[in-house]
Formats: structure tokens, sequence, C-alpha cells
């Protein structure tokens, strides 16, 4: 029997909620806020308090997806990125770099964020980049 | 405190013991276990209450022969009888250490997040029912009023669900809150005043009055008030104070006979 609670910051969006994640046996069984966290103070909204189900979900990409006749298919990273960049490459040239714009996440780090701004505005070259939890 | 429940480990007495230590500076729930025995020295009691008895019950219900110890407040002793009632922790399995509390006339100091509720600001004086107050207070506004005064709070309702995951006497696999057919998706505030009224009756003879869902609501909805209604209702009919004994609850038809009698409103 192993029981943990793993103090965490919540992924969803900007704010930045306290959570305490419950681990039994190796398993992400549930969430829960922190009471001291300065930010949240024992609070949290829907998606805060089911973070521990898109971990275990059946319904989580483990794998790139192509769309193949229609229907999307799982790939690998070569064939993704390959794709992609061919595509991409098709449209800047035919509308401009403007007519390409990057959404970042709140799931990867501070450091992958500035990659992806940096990916819209020097290689692309265009300054339309958001990101998800822009509240 | 500290070395009882190293011992108590040693002697196999508990096989895990539910209690707070400081994390990144943050008094957090930890499970101290016999293989860790030198982390007994970091136990602390912490201004911060979680339910220690609702991970207990998590645990419980995939280890049913693990000995579990607690640290417990008033709060968790009578959630933990309640759960006893309801048949989610066997009291064999549980040992308690109980530690200083909720403020009373008998008890001057208490360590409790709760010994000083936030005061509530004027706007919802005005035309909401404010938290701190008492049952008998919350009853003095004419009908009307008071319906208009609970819808207010009702409205602000995000559908966090955070009351009903947070509360330690919540156990049920199905929830009704969930069912479609009794609540409607797709909108928030959820349908009100059925959606808190909904839970509301099923507090009945299940809520401890901890406060934990209050303390949980992002929109400081008078919850504690609107269960303690509830169960001055459940004390008035069937003479039954929830939590107070690991009793047979009247709500328990399971089980053997239910001995309470229903009193004549």
């Amino acid at each position: 029997m192993d029981f943990k609670i793993i103090p965490s910051v919540c992924s969803y969006c900007g704010t930045g909620c306290g959570v305490l994640f419950q681990v039994m046996d190796g398993r992400l069984v549930d969430t829960l806020p922190m009471k001291t966290h300065p930010v949240n103070e024992g609070k949290l909204c829907i998606k805060g308090w089911n973070l521990h189900e898109h971990v275990v979900s059946d319904k989580r990409l483990t794998s790139p997806m192509l769309k193949k006749n229609g229907h999307l298919q799982e790939a690998s990273w070569d064939d993704a990125i390959q794709t992609t960049v061919e595509k991409l490459k098709a449209i800047i040239e035919a509308h401009g770099p403007d007519s390409v714009g990057v959404l970042a996440s709140a799931k990867i780090t501070n450091e992958e964020n500035y990659l992806v701004q940096k990916f819209a505005r020097a290689v692309i070259g265009t300054n339309n980049v958001d990101h998800c939890a822009r509240l | 405190m500290q070395e009882q429940i190293r011992e108590w480990l040693e002697q196999e007495k508990v096989d895990i013991f539910l209690g707070y230590k400081k994390i990144q500076g943050h008094p957090l729930p930890h499970c101290f276990t016999k293989d860790n025995l030198d982390e007994t020295d970091d136990l602390i009691v912490g201004n911060a209450r979680y339910s220690l008895e609702k991970m207990a019950t998590k645990i419980a219900a995939e280890h049913p022969e693990l000995k579990i110890g607690l640290l417990v407040r008033d709060c968790n002793q009578r959630a933990l009888n309640v759960l006893y009632v309801w048949n989610q922790l066997r009291p064999d399995n549980i040992e308690t250490i109980s530690v200083n509390c909720c403020p009373s006339k008998l008890k001057e100091h208490g360590d409790c997040s709760y010994l000083e509720p936030e005061k509530a600001a004027p706007l919802k004086m005005m035309i909401g029912i404010d938290n701190n107050m008492d049952v008998e207070a919350a009853e003095e506004f004419g009908q009307e009023d008071r319906y208009k005064r609970w819808m207010y709070e009702f409205q602000k309702c995000l559908k966090c669900y955070g009351c009903r995951d947070i509360c330690p006497v919540c156990f049920c696999k199905e929830c009704s809150l969930e069912h479609t057919d009794l609540i409607a998706t797709g909108s928030v505030p959820p349908e009100i005043p059925i959606f808190h009224l909904v839970r509301a009756v099923h507090m009945g003879g299940r809520c401890i009055d901890c406060g934990l869902c209050e303390d949980a609501c992002p929109v400081d909805i008078s919850l504690r008030l609107l269960y303690r209604k509830v169960n001055d209702i459940v004390s008035d009919v069937f003479d039954y104070k929830t939590g107070t004994s690991a009793d047979q609850s009247p709500f328990n038809m399971l089980g053997e006979e239910v001995t309470l009698e229903l009193k004549p409103i």
C-alpha cells in the first residue's frame, strides 16, 4: 500500500491554482485544492477538480494523428512533422505568413512556450501567437 | 503525539497513519508508514483542515483489511461516525488521535482554519445570506425576501461540484447532481434552486457541519447554513443528531431494524 499526496499547480489556465494530487499504489486517483495556497485558498473550478482525469483518460492522444481519406489515423512523428512542414510552406507561399496563427498551450513549460512564439515570429514570420490560457 | 504514532506504526497497531507534514512551506496531509519511521518527527497538526477520513475511505475501498490511523479534529470524528453508520469504514480498522479543535466555551484554543470566519461583504449582507448567520436569524427574513436572498446565493453557482467533491460524507458511486434526468446540463448557473436543494436533501442525516463545502465554494454560497437547517429538521422529526454516534441512522434502511421513531411535527 502506497499513498502519497503531491502538491502541484493546476495546468489548465494561467491562474495557477495550487492542487494536491492523491496517488494510490502509483496511480493518480484524485485531485484536491490546496487550502493554504495564496492563489486559490482552497477553492477550484470544475476543471481543476478533475485534473486527474485527463492523465488517465482513454481519450488521451498518445501518438500524432494524420487525416488520411477523411479519417484521422495514427502516424509516426516523422510523418506528422513532414506533412505539417509541407502544408505550412504551401500556405505561407500562397497567402503570406500572416495567414498562419500559432496557438500555444498551458500544458507545456514556460521554455517550450517561449520556443513556440519564437517559431511563430522567427520561422513563420507572423505575430499571430496566442495561448489557450490567456484569460 | 509523534512518539505515540511511531509506536503504533512499529507495533503494527496501524499500517498507515494519516496526519499532516509541512511540505514546501504548506501544511499538507501526509501518509506516515512503517517504512519511513523517522518521518513521524515531522508530524504536525497544521492549521489547515483536510478531510483525512475521505482519504481513508478511498484507501479502505481498495485495501479493506488495512489498519488506518488518523489525526482527528471534532469534525473528522463526526464524519468518521457517519462513515461507520453507512459502512464505508470499519471501526475496528480505524485508530484515531484527537487534537484540539473548534473553539467553544469549553475550549478556548483550537487549531482550525475556521477560528475566524471571514466577514461578509456589504452587498452580500444586503441582498444575500451572510455565511455567519445562524438558522434562526436567517428565518427572520420574510418569505419573499428569504427566497430572493437564497436565489441570489444560488445564481452565483459555477457548478464546480466542489461542495460534493470535498464532502467527507459524500461517497455515492452515482450522484444525483450528475443525473441528466434530474438536473439539466449545459448552462451555468445550474438549474436553481433544484441543484442546491437536491444536495441539501441528501445532506439530511449525513451532514456533520464541518463547513468544508463552504470553504471550497469559489462563490461563498452559505451552504453550511442550508445544511444546518436540513439537519435541524432531521433532529426535530427523528430526534437524530448526525455524527454524534456510530449508531444506526433513521435513514439507513439496510441491516438491522430502525429503532428510531417518527415524532409528530
